[in-house]
């Protein structure tokens, strides 16, 4: 009978919990959580004052982001708007490729939204400002030759090459000039290795053409290309990964 | 003869418990400096993983964001950690045989310390190693505890297919190197009933083994096993193809409540076997080690589980093991039983919301009861064993290329029947100092 009132005790605290996570799950972070998670893992590269410098920014490039601003590079909305807490989520779940933002997949989703919350109160924006609504991406057509092809030109035509070079390496004639907003210096992308910081496949590549990335010099294209013109362009930027199909040669090399 | 017997057992394991009670921990402050993170991004509280650091060590240390590859690290990098701890321990072991009559032994002092080497990072994506030579004590010693390498993604690029070949620590519920005592083993992993065999008392879960581990894990790992297939430590050998064979499986399965109640749950299990030979050649009545036969085994298996109370990044954290024991009688010599115990720990560690993190507080009780003595008339509480430790870590700096901290740390184990005239034998320490790895 005592053990029966145990385990009973057990189930109830359990199912307590699991309730108690559902509903705050749904709720929006806590910045006195997240100030917590800040210290644990953020701290060494953003620094104590969210300005982007911790202990580690002075030995890495790209710098960690200075949240005082507001200004973030990874959206969904559009150029020159916040990003959603959805886009935050995803930067820190997923790590930012070929730098020293890490996955922070382990950590859960409170976590990342408690840290969210506290990201936040670095920058008045956030009290002053409501993102704008996510980008409308239409459904991706065909990722074929013909859209390669037509890509391949309008990298030519919109002069992608000054930046991130003829063969698409990040070598630009202008890639030595490039600083962010804060006057840090900026490498262009590297196109070819087939991993990009925005995420790997063409609708992460379009949306980066949509919305461009705040605070550095990849400008949005939305009001220059149409959509079908983008996925043509994504396709393209898609296909100079090692060992991808349809795989093209970038232009320099393709005329030699 | 009993007197003696009993008193050479008491010695044997006061001795026991002065040098072994302090496992090699690691806490790698070479990994802090190649990804800029401070340690507790991997450690609740050093050297104590938390998910991140699971992960982190389960890929193959590494973060999957293109700067795995040694090419891709920064130039000044250098895949080398130091870990010492100078401290003061007072010791006491009650029920000691004078000519004076019965005493307590009293002694303290600054420890002689030993020091971890660390020498770990990636040979190439994938590829990653560890050596790790410990001692250098003012004895000299040196012993290569640890030495891998540890290929990941084997098969079709896939986290469930990993292969580590070389002497490496089994896959334990929790890890005896990264225990947050600094002077209490696990009792559950090293522990064997009393008997006059060697044989009797190798296998401990705690000692590297050298073998081929496979494992494999989700994404995150909430979800992982671990097999390893070894050579039994300190096993004389025999005469098969594959000497002393041993086998331990693990699995553990998290799940993450995000919640600030119970922040994380997790269950899991073990079980090993290990053979060890029991009969040999012998040279002037000596064993020749590498001829024997006869391989018998000594088994465990166990049932684990733990719960994060509060978020994950101030846990209060608390884990169970409870574990079984048995070993075949053969191992005890003629005329013997097999050894058979059960034991088991509850372990707390909680990392308070105050001051940066820079508090943790941990305690554990360990048991031990044996269940059917290995030698005749033996009684069959002879070494049953309580442990309770308690201590406290305050961290004064978190950068990301050291750490050091003040480590106070209380333990007693009182061990049934085990002094030399039959009564209890409890021995006390009392560990204070400064742990830093950099």
């Amino acid at each position: 009978m005592k053990r029966t009132r145990i385990v009973t005790t057990i189930l109830a605290i359990a199912v307590l919990a699991a309730t108690s996570s559902a509903l705050q799950a749904e709720n929006a972070g806590d910045p006195a959580h997240g100030k917590l998670v800040y210290e644990r893992y953020c701290l060494s590269c953003h620094g104590e004052l969210g300005n982007g410098q911790g202990e580690f920014a002075q030995w890495i490039s790209p710098k960690p982001r200075d949240y005082r601003q507001g200004t973030f590079k990874w959206r969904s909305t559009p150029s020159g708007s916040l990003p959603t807490v959805a886009d935050l989520e995803k930067t820190i779940r997923d790590g930012v490729y070929g730098t020293y933002m890490p996955t922070w997949y382990t950590i859960g989703h409170r976590a990342r939204l408690d840290v969210i919350a506290y990201i936040q109160t670095f920058s008045d924006r956030w009290k002053e400002e409501k993102p704008d609504p996510p980008i409308q991406i239409p459904p991706e057509p065909a990722n074929d030759q013909a859209s390669i092809d037509k890509g391949q030109k309008l990298f030519v035509a919109l002069k992608c090459a000054q930046c991130h070079g003829d063969s698409a390496q990040g070598d630009g004639p202008s890639s030595h000039e490039l600083k962010d907003d804060w006057g840090h210096p900026i490498e262009p992308a590297d196109l070819t290795k087939g991993h990009f910081k925005c995420g790997d496949t063409p609708t992460d590549v379009y949306r980066v053409f949509m919305t461009g990335l705040n605070g550095t010099p990849m400008p949005s294209f939305a009001s220059q290309i149409s959509p079908s013109d983008a996925w043509d362009l994504a396709h393209y930027i898609w296909s100079l990964g090692p060992g991808r199909v349809n795989h093209p040669q970038p232009p320099n090399i393709a005329a030699k | 003869m009993r007197t003696l017997r009993a008193w050479l057992l008491s010695l044997a394991a006061v001795a026991g418990f002065v040098l072994l009670s302090a496992p090699p921990a690691q806490a790698f402050p070479a990994f802090a400096r190649r990804t800029g993170l401070r340690c507790t991004a991997c450690h609740e509280l050093w050297p104590v993983f938390d998910d991140t650091g699971r992960a982190f060590r389960d890929n193959g240390y590494q973060m999957r964001l293109g700067k795995d590859n040694p090419t891709e690290n920064p130039f000044s990098y250098w895949p080398v950690a130091i870990r010492i701890t100078p401290n003061y321990e007072y010791d006491t072991v009650n029920n000691q045989e004078t000519d004076q009559g019965k005493k307590t032994f009293k002694n303290g002092g600054i420890a002689d310390g030993a020091m971890d080497l660390l020498i770990g990072g990636n040979l190439n994506n994938n590829v990653s190693y560890l050596v790790v030579p410990t001692g250098y004590a003012s004895d000299g010693v040196v012993n290569l505890e640890s030495f891998w390498v540890y290929f990941t993604r084997v098969i079709k690029n896939s986290d469930w297919f990993n292969i580590r070949i070389g002497k490496h620590e089994v896959d334990l519920p929790v890890s005896a190197h990264r225990s947050i005592s600094l002077i209490n083993p696990y009792l559950i992993y090293g522990y064997h009933p009393m008997a006059d065999n060697d044989a009797a008392g190798a296998f401990a879960l705690d000692e590297n083994q050298r073998g081929i581990e496979f494992m494999g894990h989700d994404r995150g790992s909430l979800t992982r096993y671990s097999v390893s297939i070894f050579n039994a430590n300190d096993s004389p050998g025999s005469r098969g193809a594959w000497d002393s064979r041993g086998y331990y499986a693990h699995f553990q399965k998290y799940w993450q409540l995000d919640s600030y109640s119970v922040s994380e749950v997790e269950v899991g299990g073990f079980l090993s076997s290990a053979e060890y030979p029991t009969s040999f050649y012998t040279a002037d009545g000596e064993p020749i080690d590498g001829t024997g036969t006869n391989l018998k085994s000594s088994e465990r298996w166990g049932l684990e589980t733990s719960a994060t109370f509060g978020p994950k990044w101030t846990p209060f954290h608390v884990w169970a093991v409870w574990a079984q024991g048995k070993d075949d009688k053969a191992l005890y010599g003629e005329d013997a039983r097999d050894g058979k115990w059960n034991g088991g720990f509850l372990q707390l560690l909680w990392v308070p919301p105050t001051d940066g993190l820079h508090w943790g507080f941990f305690g554990r009780y360990d048991y031990i009861r044996n269940s059917q003595q290995p030698l005749a008339g033996t009684p069959k509480s002879l070494n049953d064993q309580d442990q309770w430790t308690i201590g406290m870590k305050h961290t004064f700096a978190f950068f990301n290329r050291d750490e050091y901290a003040l480590h106070v740390e209380y333990s007693t184990n009182k061990m049934k029947g085990m002094a030399f005239d039959g009564s209890d034998l409890t021995v006390s320490s009392t560990f204070i100092g400064i742990d830093f790895a950099f």
